[in-house]
């Protein structure tokens, strides 16, 4: 039975791992870079959706929560848009001599900006966002909290929408040209630079309604997103970097190893803070035995 | 000139305890120890190309490894930091093996990862480390400021000394090269793997005996040492003196941190402030303030001068 519930558990937990690295993977995949604010993209979703929930809720209007859910989706969207027009364009553009170096350091330093703004603006405290469906659910013995089951039907369904975008519409299929080869589909007739952009926000703003979704499981804090970018690195390394299949399983792999692996110390108190820690643990066997990851390609030097 | 610009830092920088005593010498002191990490992180990613997020956490190391041979193992103070120096090395060279072999950003990535995992250890380990209160650590020359000030100020001359003469070694010319060319420098016969190990290596080792010297100059050592943040603020300094200046990375700590004091009535809002303006600097002057400073200077003087040949005709 507890074996049952872990395994729910981390069904559950992997949804929105894979929710929040699939932006990740992304971004990496078009803008070839890894967006080191990527946590911080998901603290201020969570806190778009805990204001504007709250806000909603006072003034009763008609389905407040998914609506709070989707104007914080689509809020941080635009910020993604904001972000890459103001920092990451011109290193494009420009061809900065040293451009990888120069967008770790930019989104590293736009991340640490971000949590110590939200730190004076909103305290240090931690806060619990209200969730969409509050009850519990019950099949045979096994009870699952209303607000976890939630989060993950409706993290499941945006990837599935995601999916759809990405391989179905004319624009997902620019994305993933621009992924392939910027050369050939800038010559093609596609606008790379629109692609980049589209790109950075749609991977933010899918962090953003990740933050969303874990506010009312977990709770909002400005720190919130550092553990939860650490384990979307390890995913995206483990899955292979830009690779979607991997992604999604290199997800529910780390949510299963984390969910079994705490059961395996049997103090309490050290098995819950070394869940965070089986990620690196994780990272570390991938780059042994596997560095390319699980889906990635095995890198070809010109 | 620049010889000259030098020795009178240095002269300034001799004199400094018979100037200030007290509070402002404890924060010098604490300002060379950022002043060694931050022109040790700016010898990697200026000069090598390495974005290493572990700096703070190998100065942890580095310095829990000293406090607790000293507490634990009654080590001497000395042979303790160069055994935390030595463990911070080797934690780089693991981490540098598993990484540095693939291109990208795998070594930005773990390094990440492995601060903010040794920050939840620290935590973790009650016993050991006493958690997020800290590890009272004996002091060094029983706690006199004035000589852990000239300790300090040893350090960070032999730390930059030590680098540069690295840089003009035959290393750093294949680090120069393979910063430039990479696949030019590997066709060349130079083990681009191997000499960024080297490189990451002792940087590394740097931030570990920096953090040995931290321990046993504050006395408390916890794991607020590691945090994000606490990079966030290395790499501020590295980038307010310029990535690809050692000597201005170094400044541009003890100018930081001196700023620091001075906002202290902005004490939450200063990490935020100064994130503000490392992305303003890296938009606008990717070289770094310092430099383009001085920049600005020789061209003011060079347009003095012409004026003043112009004059003679």
């Amino acid at each position: 039975m507890l074996m049952l519930a872990q395994l729910v558990n981390a069904l559950v937990i992997g949804t929105l791992y894979a929710l929040m690295s699939l932006g990740l993977s992304l971004i990496f995949g078009v803008l070839k870079l890894v967006n080191f604010a990527h946590g911080e993209s998901l603290m201020v979703g969570g806190y778009l959706y805990l204001f504007l929930a709250s806000f909603f809720l006072s003034h009763s209007c008609g389905l407040p929560l998914p609506l709070a859910l989707i104007t914080s989706m689509a809020a941080v969207f635009v910020f993604g848009l904001i972000l890459e027009r103001l920092f990451l364009r011109s290193a494009y553009e420009r061809k900065t001599a040293r451009y990888d170096e120069y967008v770790i350091l930019v989104t590293f330093t736009l991340g640490i900006f971000l949590q110590n703004l939200a730190l004076p603006l909103f305290g240090p405290y931690n806060r619990q966002a209200p969730a969409i469906f509050t009850g519990r659910i019950k099949i045979g013995d096994l009870v699952i909290a209303g607000d976890r089951i939630s989060a993950a039907v409706i993290a499941f369904l945006i990837i599935a929408l995601l999916l759809f975008f990405l391989y179905r519409t004319y624009l997902g299929k620019g994305l993933r040209a621009v992924a392939q080869n910027p050369d050939a589909a800038s010559i093609l007739g596609i606008s790379v630079a629109r692609m980049r952009g589209m790109a950075f926000g749609i991977g933010i703003s899918l962090a953003g309604v990740a933050g969303a979704l874990l506010g009312p499981i977990f709770l909002v804090n400005p720190g919130m997103g550092v553990p939860f970018a650490i384990k979307a690195f390890v995913i995206v390394v483990l899955g292979g970097m830009g690779s979607i299949k991997g992604t999604i399983i290199g997800a529910f792999i780390l949510a299963m190893v984390e969910n079994f692996g705490s059961i395996l110390l049997p103090d309490p108190t050290r098995a819950l803070a070394y869940k965070d820690a089986y990620g690196l643990l994780l990272l570390i066997l991938t780059l042994l035995f596997r560095p390319q990851g699980l889906f990635g390609e095995k890198e070809r030097r010109a | 000139m620049r010889r000259f610009f030098l020795g009178v830092l240095l002269l300034l920088a001799a004199a400094l305890p018979f100037i200030f005593q007290g509070y402002w010498l404890y924060v010098a002191i604490v300002g060379l120890y950022y002043a060694v990490l931050a022109s040790s992180w700016a010898m990697l990613a200026g000069q090598v190309g390495i974005i290493s997020f572990a700096h703070a956490a190998f100065a942890a190391v580095g310095a829990y490894t000293s406090a607790m041979l000293v507490i634990y193992l009654n080590f001497p103070i000395p042979l303790a930091m160069v055994a935390g120096s030595g463990a911070a090395a080797v934690f780089g060279l693991a981490i540098g093996a598993l990484t540095l072999k693939m291109r990208g950003p795998y070594l930005a990535l773990t390094t990440l990862a492995f601060s903010e995992i040794f920050r939840i250890f620290l935590t973790a380990e009650y016993e050991l480390t006493r958690g997020s209160y800290g590890l009272k650590v004996p002091l060094m020359l029983d706690g006199n400021k004035t000589w852990c000030y000239y300790i300090g100020l040893l350090l960070l001359v032999a730390t930059v000394t030590t680098l540069s003469l690295v840089l003009r070694s035959k290393l750093g010319l294949f680090l120069l090269a393979m910063r430039e060319d990479e696949d030019g420098a590997a066709t060349r016969g130079v083990n681009t793997v191997y000499y960024r190990l080297c490189a990451f290596v002792i940087t590394s080792a740097c931030a570990g005996l920096a953090g040995g010297f931290y321990a046993h100059v504050i006395g408390l050592v916890s794991p607020r040492i590691s945090t994000i943040s606490e990079m966030g603020l290395i790499l501020a300094m590295s980038v307010f003196g310029g990535l690809e200046s050692l000597m201005g990375s170094a400044l541009g700590a003890l100018a930081l941190q001196s700023l620091t004091e001075y906002l202290r009535a902005f004490e939450e809002w200063r990490l935020a402030i100064f994130g503000g303006l490392v992305l303003l600097i890296l938009k606008f002057t990717p070289q770094g303030l310092l430099p383009r400073l001085s920049e600005l200077l020789d061209t003011c003087r060079q347009r003095k001068s012409n004026m003043l040949k112009d004059e003679h005709r």
